[in-house]
């Protein structure tokens, strides 16, 4: 009973609480929202969140934050574009060099993190700069002009995010969900995973135990690196157009993801369940209140909303002074109770 | 006194600035010349103002990245207001008071809520945002009135706009407040050390929300700086300064970390940034380049801060070890001789 109860005040249940709700005042609403293939059409733009924002909870796991991941989604999508459309190259060589490529941007910020002491903050905000940039300078290289992008992708290549499972889940979300094991597998059930939690915990520990605290910070950001590159192909599948601009955006919902996902930005606790449940909550949201009659451009005020209001239950509570005041509350209720 | 100053970080900084402009100058003779300089200057102001803001917030430790969702709102409004022929002073007093507002908001999410800082402003920078679709309908403001578009024309000796000189007398005023004033100096002690702060009595609580709320009016006077500057006002307006500002106040030696660091350190880093896409003009690349560039200088500062820093503690505690051993060697010759 006791562990039964535990488990349903778990973050990760309230989430899924949150998610049935949106679907009951979204679904009465407008039934239009009920409707499979305009559910998984709707989340398809919003997949590239769910993915990267998997691999930055490892980041904050560390006690570290990473604001690139949006910029390197661009990055990624005009690589391949670029690659393909000028270097001639067959698209899925393009696909694997973009990978490689996003990894190793992660990897550079991460080596900057992990090797040099200074705040992930602005080893990110630099590398966000620094991709974004290079994205431009990218873009510059190929015969289209930047605002056009690179179009008319391979059929095969459409196909990534085209293809439904049984008619109606789209590639995108089944390539979200395998992600999701493989991350929950990585970070809860592996060698690796638990050092990544030690390492947020308290690094010196995990340093004189023994482990290369410094390795295991600097692969965080690369993971997250390669997340943003794949996020950045299947947005570029699915939108048909290689941009250097692609996914500059991202960032609050990535990080809003991740904090409402139950993540500590400190670092030391979190999981990647609740950080793709909250990243599902967000889009469903979005789409919820768009197809309900808001323009797209004020969905960032519910969003942020959100954001302020569940963190702000979870961190008033260590407000000493607040919590006096509701204590006092309440002994007053009993006394006047009593009396 | 030299050799303390010397050893300050603004002074790198400025000693960066000065290099940059005279290797510009050995490139391109005509990037020294007096009315270019001035040029590059006065164009830094709106960044100059905003930077000095959230360097306060920074001293203490915390960090906004609503500020340039502040500028967007404040803009928006004031410029509405001075388009349908508003006395110009309501339009600023109204457009001060949404600054203070959103400002105070931050501070009282921080303080009382005990949200962390990143994520509070990033919510409320997407609410803002979205405010601002909502009070401009996605419309440009246009049509602004010549006489407040000339305001920023106006120059001291044909040289310094007056805005510029304000934003330099606002630096000097920040700074005699933050170094010889008892709740200026709270600041930095705020952010240096918190708990240390709280034991010697500092109103920590206090300090924190008031930097918020400086820095949500000084980002309000960026807006209204923003109208007259630029002439109109989209719905995107402002997009990115906070991170523009961010880069500035680390370029200009503020650590992150709180407790470190000056405003006149922010008003250098905000003319490093306004510079460099007319320096890559001047040497003859495109302006797409300015992320970039923007990027990679920001690393390499930090980077190279961090490990000159690393080394003068190794190099000290060496001193120190030295020192020490040479007493211990002293004392066993005593203790010999006295046998």
């Amino acid at each position: 009973m006791n562990k039964l109860k535990k488990q349903f005040l778990r973050w990760e249940t309230f989430l899924v609480l949150v998610i049935l709700l949106e679907f009951l005042v979204f679904g009465s609403l407008n039934p239009k929202f009920l409707n499979m293939k305009r559910l998984f059409s709707g989340l398809n733009q919003f997949i590239p969140v769910c993915i990267i924002s998997l691999f930055v909870t490892f980041v904050m796991i560390t006690g570290g934050i990473d604001i690139q991941a949006g910029s390197i989604v661009g990055l990624t999508s005009i690589t391949v574009g670029v690659l393909w459309h000028d270097a001639n190259l067959n698209i899925f060589v393009a696909c694997i060099l973009a990978l490689i490529g996003g990894a190793l941007c992660g990897a550079l910020s991460g080596f900057f993190v992990a090797y040099t002491g200074v705040q992930p903050m602005v080893v990110t905000l630099g590398g966000s700069f620094l991709y974004s940039g290079l994205a431009l300078a990218v873009s510059n290289m190929s015969s289209n002009a930047a605002y056009q992008g690179i179009s008319d992708f391979p059929e095969a290549f459409r196909a990534l995010s085209k293809t439904q499972l049984f008619d109606a889940v789209p590639m995108q979300f089944v390539i979200f969900f395998v992600l999701v094991i493989v991350s929950y597998v990585l970070l809860h059930r592996t060698n690796y995973g638990r050092k990544i939690f030690l390492c947020g915990v308290n690094p010196n520990a995990a340093e004189f135990s023994g482990i290369n605290t410094r390795a295991v910070v600097m692969s965080t950001y690369m993971l997250s690196g390669l997340s943003a590159a794949m996020a950045g192909i299947l947005l570029t599948a699915y939108l048909g157009t290689a941009k250097a601009d692609m996914g500059s955006e991202y960032t609050l919902p990535i990080i809003t993801a991740v904090v409402l996902g139950g993540t500590s930005n400190l670092g030391g606790s979190g999981g990647v369940i609740g950080s793709a449940l909250a990243a599902l909550a967000v889009g469903f949201l979005r789409i919820g209140l768009s197809l309900n009659g808001m323009s797209t451009q004020y969905l960032d005020i519910p969003v942020g909303i959100l954001l302020v209001v569940t963190v702000s239950f979870r961190f008033a509570g260590t407000n000493p002074k607040l919590r006096k005041l509701f204590s006092r509350k309440k002994r007053q209720t009993v006394v006047t109770r009593a009396s | 006194m030299l050799k303390k100053l010397l050893h300050s970080r603004e002074v790198t900084a400025l000693a960066f600035v000065v290099f940059m402009f005279l290797g510009v100058g050995a490139i391109n003779p005509a990037f020294l010349t007096p009315a270019n300089i001035w040029l590059c200057l006065n164009s830094s102001v709106v960044y100059t103002v905003v930077a000095v803001g959230i360097a306060l917030v920074i001293i203490t430790g915390e960090i906004d990245v609503s500020v340039g969702a502040t500028l967007g709102m404040t803009a928006a409004v004031s410029g509405t207001m001075i388009r349908n022929g508003e006395p110009w002073i309501l339009a600023i007093g109204a457009a001060l008071l949404i600054g203070l507002l959103i400002g105070s908001i931050n501070g009282f999410g921080v303080t009382v809520l005990k949200i962390p800082s990143i994520i509070m402003t990033l919510g409320i920078n997407g609410i803002v945002r979205g405010l601002i679709y909502v009070f401009t309908n996605g419309k440009w403001v246009e049509n602004i009135p010549f006489d407040f578009k000339n305001l920023s024309q106006g120059r001291l000796f044909s040289s310094i706009t007056f805005f510029y000189l304000g934003a330099i007398l606002l630096i000097v005023a920040v700074h005699l407040i933050l170094t010889r004033t008892k709740r200026g100096r709270y600041l930095a002690a705020v952010g240096d050390n918190i708990g240390g702060a709280t034991l010697l009595g500092i109103p920590v609580d206090t300090t924190k929300f008031s930097a918020f709320a400086l820095c949500g009016v000084l980002a309000a006077v960026g807006g209204v700086l923003f109208v007259s500057r630029v002439g109109f006002v989209t719905p995107i307006a402002g997009n990115g300064y906070e991170m523009k500002v961010i880069a500035a106040c680390v370029l200009g030696g503020i650590s992150l970390s709180g407790g470190v660091g000056t405003v006149i350190g922010a008003g250098l880093g905000a003319a490093i940034m306004a510079s460099i896409s007319r320096i890559l003009v001047f040497v003859g690349f495109s302006s797409d380049y300015d992320d970039t560039i923007t990027g990679i200088l920001l690393i390499i500062i930090v980077v190279s801060d961090a490990l000159l820093r690393r080394r003068a503690v190794e190099q000290a505690r060496r001193q120190r070890l030295a020192a020490k051993t040479q007493l211990l060697a002293a004392d066993g010759k005593e203790a010999t001789a006295g046998e």
